[in-house]
């Protein structure tokens, strides 16, 4: 949610409580006027009445009233109480109609016999006044409420746009692009810090990036380097006729050490590249026909083992992959198939627009499928291997959105690369 | 014949330098852009082996110059840097070869000579080996002048035999000749060993000598028994 609609809907709820419980105490207030006014009212009438019975001695209902306002009732003695207001609705003589009365209730004696005087005055006039003002104000305030929510509104989202406009330069910047991050001034302190603070950080970020790559390509360098004169001296070494057989395999296991450290650089610094997202010529690649050709390319190698290779046709699957990661992921995957095949086995390729799978038989694993993608993850016997080639398989797919998943069913093994959702790959 | 090596690594100028003065060669060696720069600039070459990474320049940069001095002078990269761009753009600007570190020194030797061969003589050559002659051009293969065929394999095998001739080989430096760097040494072995028996029936069969020796432990040897 939006920062601004989140702050408009907190302020917009906030304002209706506030005007809610101020119409409550309006109504409250008003209400409390209107009785104490209509009460002192009836007060004056019951003192009227009072000095009309002492000087008459008697009291008769006049005609004076249209209603029956004053009701006078002889009572027992006993029965009187203190006097106290009450309200009560009486029915309208001429239209059949509940009208609210406020009414005083006291006893007096006339003539030596206690009478129960009732005084009332109607409240409909003043509940039409209470109706107005409520309504009246219910209509200004929402008015109100509504205008300032509206101007509110307005006014963050202008005040907000350096925000938004840095958050849409953030959201273009490419870490691996040289141009350093430009964000526009701000006249506003907070937002020309923020600025100021991120663009420090990118650049940051950009240097640090710079000094990684650049570790990374003289790691390699430094390391095939020396790798490359043990290789030379052993080439050299060999050359030699008089050397023993102990002497010779010696020389043949340091050939060995060095050219599987070598592998195995190679393997690390692939790795770390492509999570270092240093492949960026990402192009459209039809990896079955690929896959296809990568198989042919391994004619012999099948043929030496006897393997079988079966297409099934289906439409080709289409990726956007950098070619070079695409020729490592065909790669890694057709050698795998092939290293844990059996002998007169098979391979099978089958293809559809959003998924590839590469089917190899094969003895069950030895180890846990759930670390098959793991690095350094490798099945017993399988010494000549690293357990990276999987591994690699599996950072390119994470690092362009492909699902990768392995399935194993009767001695066959089969890997499935595919898109997660239509479009996270084409993207 | 003369080939500048320029490689900051001593040790591993040093290895060429001996491997391909073995082969013939007049081999000088450089150890800094400048040295090389100076090199090239005074001498002619017929090939130069160029590692990218020097402590004082850029490997591409000498090539560029050296381009501008002598057209004709194959050039060869020897780089750690595994990456296609690096390989693609070393084409670009007039290399004929890329070789990523670690490479076998055969490898290297065999390269250079193609790569002398296609320079000096448009590949109108011959390889001659006693009765064995190799056509590059053309692909074709003759024992004392008759034509044997020979599967594509096998015909790169003997080219990198004879290409090294008399040195010893290593097993997996054929395989990776043959297959490339991905090929998985397990399986490429013993195709090496059945290619290699190929081409020593088929060479037998038309009367050539047996030239072919396997090294314990090592690999094969291509030469006079």
């Amino acid at each position: 949610m939006k920062l601004l609609s989140q702050t408009n809907r907190i302020y917009l709820a906030f304002s209706l409580v506030i005007y809610l419980l101020t119409a409550v105490a309006f109504y409250q207030i008003i209400r409390f006027l209107i009785y104490d006014e209509v009460e002192s009212r009836l007060n004056v009438e019951k003192r009227d009445f009072e000095a009309y019975v002492r000087s008459h001695n008697a009291w008769s209902s006049s005609p004076y009233f249209v209603e029956n306002k004053i009701e006078v009732m002889p009572v027992p003695a006993q029965t009187a109480r203190p006097e106290a207001f009450t309200d009560t609705l009486i029915r309208n003589r001429y239209d059949d109609e509940l009208i609210p009365f406020r009414q005083l209730t006291f006893y007096a004696p006339i003539r030596g016999v206690m009478h129960r005087v009732e005084i009332r005055k109607s409240l409909i006039q003043t509940y039409r006044l209470i109706e107005v003002i409520t309504i009246t104000m219910v209509l200004f305030l929402g008015l109100l409420l509504l205008g300032t929510f509206w101007f509110q509104s307005r006014l963050s989202g202008r005040l907000w746009l350096p925000f938004y406009d840095t958050l849409s330069r953030l959201k273009r910047f490419d870490l691996r692009s040289s141009t350093p991050l430009y964000l526009q001034p701000s006249a506003i302190t907070e937002f020309s810090e923020l600025n100021e603070v991120m663009q420090k950080m990118a650049g940051k970020m950009q240097q640090d990036y710079r000094s990684l790559k650049e570790f990374t390509e003289n790691a390699s360098h430094e390391m095939q380097t020396p790798l490359a004169l043990i290789n030379a001296r052993v080439e050299q070494l060999i050359q030699s006729e008089q050397l023993t057989k102990t002497q010779t395999n010696w020389i043949e296991s340091i050939y060995q050490a060095s050219r599987r450290m070598s592998r195995l650089n190679q393997g690390l610094l692939l790795l770390a590249k492509i999570e270092n997202g240093q492949f960026d010529d990402v192009q459209h690649v039809d990896l079955t026909a690929e896959l296809i050709q990568r198989l042919a390319d391994m004619e012999e190698v099948l043929l030496h083992k006897q393997i079988v290779v079966k297409i099934i046709p289906g439409d080709a699957f289409k990726v956007r992959l950098p070619p070079s990661l695409a020729d490592s992921l065909l790669t890694n995957l057709v050698s795998n198939a092939i290293r844990h095949n059996r002998q007169k086995g098979y391979i099978q390729v089958r293809s559809s627009g959003n998924q590839l799978s590469l089917s190899n038989t094969g003895p069950a694993l030895t180890s846990d499928p759930a670390t098959l993608f793991d690095r350094f993850k490798k099945e017993a016997g399988s010494h000549d291997s690293f357990g990276l080639g999987l591994a690699i398989v599996k950072q390119i797919c994470d690092t362009y959105h492909l699902g990768l998943s392995y399935h194993y069913l009767q001695e066959v093994h089969t890997i499935y690369v595919g898109l997660l959702s239509p479009d996270t790959n084409m993207r | 014949m003369k080939v500048l090596v320029v490689e900051d690594e001593q040790g591993l100028a040093e290895s060429i330098t001996d491997y391909m003065s073995k082969e013939g060669y007049v081999c000088e060696t450089a150890s800094t852009f400048r040295e090389a720069d100076e090199r090239i600039y005074l001498y002619n070459y017929d090939c130069i082996i160029v590692d990218l990474t020097l402590p004082d320049g850029d490997g591409f940069q000498l090539i560029q110059s050296l381009k501008q001095f002598s057209a004709t002078t194959g050039i060869i990269i020897i780089s750690a840097r595994n990456a296609l761009e690096d390989k693609l753009k070393g084409l670009e600007i007039g290399s004929d070869d890329y070789l990523t570190k670690p490479f076998h020194l055969s490898e290297l030797n065999a390269r250079v000579k193609s790569l002398l061969r296609r320079r000096q003589f448009g590949g109108h050559t011959e390889i001659r080996f006693q009765e064995i002659t190799v056509v590059p051009q053309s692909r074709n293969v003759y024992v004392s002048g008759q034509h044997t065929t020979l599967s594509r394999k096998e015909y790169d095998l003997l080219l990198y035999f004879l290409s090294n001739a008399d040195v010893a080989l290593t097993k997996v430096s054929i395989a990776e000749h043959l297959w490339g760097d991905n090929i998985d040494s397990a399986d490429s072995l013993d195709m090496v060993y059945s290619h290699i028996k190929n081409l020593r029936r088929k060479l037998l069969e038309k009367g050539s000598g047996d030239y072919i020796r396997s090294i314990y432990g090592i690999g094969y040897k291509f030469g006079l028994p």
